[in-house]
């Protein structure tokens, strides 16, 4: 068992990626020997891969969201312990009981939530290692004012109603459980919806102009209206009823 | 009387509509481990506040939106359960709906509405949190579900509200209307559409906030969990995930040889390839839809992209929508299917048994019996799609000869039009049943004729598996994630969730003990009303006329294989020959103040 003590030094070393597969393949049989001898289990053997990147933005591809609102859970899960949606840092938005979209914070780079924040210290911060808002609860004065959500361009920012204090997405550290909600969900057709990346590409500088409203109605008008220019084609829903 | 430590809020919502009063009934831990919720709650309060011969149409009569202790917690795929006696068959029924609806009434801090009485003018309820309100729905009475449903969220001005509303089916007191919930989900098979009607309620609001009280939060979650992988890695909710139930189609058509067809006349149908799940997935569909923190997305919407119903957007085919309105009515149009399937969804009214109405006057009009004169000359012909949009629409609104006749059901219809009708008039204890031919899929039999609603599909094909979706349904769980995989377990999968969700110490033997009590109530809620072995039957069709082709060519449902159903169905659950719980299985499940009434009916049998 001494051994696997060892793995994440051996990982640490690592300098060049080829040397660094060389440890990990070495670590990885040393694992399963043990496994065999001393009855390691398999899943103990995952230990040796190698650790998680620190991720820094989010990102929804509103195309594959089935409305399962994991992401909700998976979030109320890791900072309350418990499932409570209204209080969770993403949220989904049912548009016209046809399309789910997840409203998300897009980590923007110029922080105009941040910008809007009056306080002095700032109650807003942004965490240097996932680049995720983190809110001081001793500063904020909450209800009073409530600048980020009028300031946030994605209508993303939402209140806490037990403090009154704004809802802001800490990306978990670095490492997103809606993220991996997500994918745990999806599958058979379509992919995930949520993803987590180390670069913005200024995709989420753009996206996050889009307000839920308007990011449903796109929706509709791209997967449901495929042959008449965004337009249901017999009078108000198609239905004629 | 001990309030419940965790899974519940300990407090029911309780709405009388005749005065405008909304009041909390408080909610004990015992009766809470005694019933569950969902189901088993509703048939708790049917057998206690209703004496024998209850109409189903009386003031007191009421409606039981019932929710689990699982609802609003980590557990995958809950729903919400709608409980009340039948206003069609006059029995005991629940139907189940997924979505976020079961949740939301959770979070807003009630483990159930519990609805009675009758509004002067037409009211819908809305509820956040606490603050609960009538409000007035005399612009909604009349509009179709999907308007309701923008309607009531405009008013909530919450975008994350859900809402359960009727249609026009509901208003015209159609037995078999439907409520639809978050648009394009149906609890259906209970004619809680028309009680809701009936009680001039157009619709239900919901949105909560607050968060399920849980007794050990951090072993509460490593069991729900451990229950979410099982779903995740289920290979068979690969099929689904894909496919939806409409896949089943396909299956039941090439596998089990239970598609049923042309008003349940034989199983065969190769033509399926044309409305079917591939169809749907190649031509159709478009957006896979959850219910809550559920892997398997197994509704299915698309959009119809040439024709004269381009543009409409519609939820399905499903299993029994695309059976029903498909294969039993020998379609070939998937458009014109969808647009009925759409239709009923619309007028909210319940699509199986339309299905059913539709077959059954098909035929009729096949064989002679019914003329276009009685049908306001709509041309009526298998597979014809336009003459069926034309008698949905009727049927709703009861227009017309064809409406009002058609509106009735089939057992009704059979029983005025007479001529040898009643020889393919479907039904079991006067509700039409669902997509699945017994001569096919013998064990489904079981889940038509002995199961305590009737003609259901999701009642459990056999006495065990009834058990389990007793169970389920009171826990509100989804059957496919929950009832496959956690239920059949021991001790099931449930229980190690409930346990440290309520701080209970439920063993597996109290598990089945609560299936066995939530069935033999509902038994008895129907032996009062006059239910016995006689009913518990198939329609002969199944029993006299082989099926005759495809690859079960030849089989029907004998005589012998129901006398086995019956006899191994009372002996799993301690009731005697002629299917009444006996005065020892009912004390031993805790349902003694049962025994006078189950006495009284057995005697006037």
């Amino acid at each position: 068992m001494k051994e696997e003590i060892k793995i994440p030094e051996i990982i640490n070393k690592e300098t060049s990626r080829r040397g660094f597969l060389k440890g990990a393949a070495m670590t990885a049989g040393g694992a399963i020997a043990l496994a065999t001898i001393g009855g390691v289990r398999p899943k103990e053997v995952k230990a040796a891969e190698a650790p998680k990147v620190m991720q820094r933005y989010l990102f929804a591809e509103r195309q594959n969201c089935t409305g399962c609102r994991a992401c909700e859970y998976a979030c109320n899960i890791q900072h309350e312990g418990v499932v409570r949606p209204s209080v969770a840092r993403i949220h989904v938005y049912k548009h016209k009981g046809v399309v789910d979209i997840p409203v998300i914070c897009w980590h923007c780079d110029d922080h105009p939530c941040i910008a809007a924040c009056p306080t002095n210290p700032n109650s807003l911060t942004v965490d240097p290692k996932g680049n995720g808002i983190i809110l001081n609860e001793k500063t904020c004065i909450g209800e009073k004012c409530l600048k980020c959500v009028e300031a946030c361009p994605a209508q993303y920012v939402r209140v806490n109603p037990d403090t009154g204090q704004p809802l802001m997405c800490d990306m978990c550290g670095g490492d997103p459980e809606c993220v991996k909600a997500c994918v745990r969900q999806s599958g058979q057709p379509q992919g995930p919806c949520l993803i987590a990346n180390t670069l913005g590409f200024g995709v989420n500088q753009a996206y996050r102009n889009v307000k839920p409203v308007k990011a449903g109605e796109d929706m509709l008008a791209l997967l449901f209206y495929p042959s008449n220019g965004g337009r249901p084609v017999t009078g108000k829903s198609g239905k004629g009823r | 009387m001990t309030a419940p430590k965790g899974g519940y809020f300990g407090k029911i919502l309780e709405v009388d509509l005749s005065k405008g009063e909304i009041k909390t009934r408080p909610l004990s831990d015992e009766v809470a481990r005694k019933c569950i919720g969902g189901a088993g709650m509703g048939d708790h309060f049917l057998t206690t506040e209703y004496k024998a011969k209850h109409d189903p149409y009386a003031e007191d009569s009421f409606i039981f939106i019932g929710v689990g202790p699982l609802n609003g917690t980590y557990c995958p795929a809950t729903r919400a359960s709608f409980v009340n006696q039948s206003v069609y068959t006059g029995l005991t029924s629940h139907a189940e709906v997924g979505g976020h609806f079961g949740n939301e009434i959770k979070w807003a801090g009630w483990d159930g509405i519990y609805i009675k009485g009758k509004a002067k003018k037409p009211v819908w309820l809305s509820i956040k949190d606490d603050k609960v309100e009538l409000k007035d729905a005399s612009k909604m009475w009349g509009k179709d579900t999907e308007t309701t449903d923008e309607m009531i969220l405009k008013e909530m001005k919450d975008p994350y509200a859900r809402t359960a509303v009727i249609g026009p089916a509901g208003e015209n007191g159609v037995p078999f209307a439907a409520v639809i919930v978050e648009r394009f989900r149906a609890a259906a098979r209970t004619s809680t559409g028309a009680l809701m009607g009936n009680k001039k309620l157009k619709g239900i609001g919901v949105r909560g906030t607050k968060a399920v009280p849980t007794v050990e939060p951090a072993k509460f979650l490593q069991a729900a969990k451990e229950a979410e992988q099982l779903a995740v890695e289920r290979e068979a909710w690969q099929g689904i995930k894909r496919w939806g139930t409409g896949g089943l189609l396909e299956q039941k058509q090439w596998v089990t040889s239970s598609l049923i067809t042309k008003n349940f006349q034989t199983t065969w149908y190769p033509d399926i390839e044309h409305i079917g799940g591939e169809q749907g997935a190649r031509t159709f569909w478009k957006r896979h839809v959850s219910c809550n923190n559920c892997p398997v997305h197994c509704l299915k919407l698309g959009v119809i992209r040439e024709g004269k119903h381009k543009g409409l957007i519609a939820e399905g085919p499903e299993y029994e929508t695309g059976g029903l309105l498909g294969s039993n009515l020998m379609m070939k149009d998937f458009a014109g299917m969808m647009a009925m399937i759409e239709l009923c969804d619309g007028l909210g009214i319940d699509a199986i048994s339309t299905g059913g109405v539709l077959a059954f006057t098909t035929e009729c009009v096949d064989k002679g019996v019914l003329t276009a004169a009685d049908l306001d000359g709509i041309k009526v012909k298998w597979g014809y799609a336009d003459g069926y949009l034309e008698l949905i629409k009727k049927m709703a609104y009861k227009e017309g000869k064809a409406g009002k006749l058609l509106a009735k059901g089939v057992r009704k219809m059979s029983q005025e039009i007479g001529k040898g009708s009643e020889a393919w008039a479907v039904q079991v204890r006067g509700k039409e049943i669902a997509a699945h031919d017994p001569r096919g899929d013998k064990n489904r039999a079981y889940s038509y004729a002995m199961g305590q609603c009737g003609g259901d599909h999701h009642e459990g094909d056999s006495p065990e598996i009834q058990a389990r979706w007793a169970m389920v349904n009171s826990l509100c769980m989804c059957s496919f994630v929950g009832g496959y995989p956690w239920a059949k377990e021991t001790p099931p999968v449930f229980v190690n969730m409930l346990n440290p969700l309520c701080g209970w110490n439920m063993t597996s033997e109290e598990y089945w003990a609560t299936a066995r009590r939530i069935i033999t109530m509902e038994r008895s809620f129907n032996v009062r009303e006059g239910i016995s072995r006689k009913d518990d039957r198939l329609h002969k069709r199944f029993m006299t006329e082989p099926l005759p082709e495809g690859p079960k060519k030849g089989t029907i449902f004998t005589a012998e294989e129901e006398k086995k159903m019956q006899e191994s169905y009372y002996k799993y659950y301690g009731w005697d020959d002629n299917g009444i719980p006996t005065e020892a299985t009912l004390k031993s499940l805790d349902l003694e103040y049962l025994i006078e009434d189950v006495q009284k009916a057995k005697k006037n049998l």
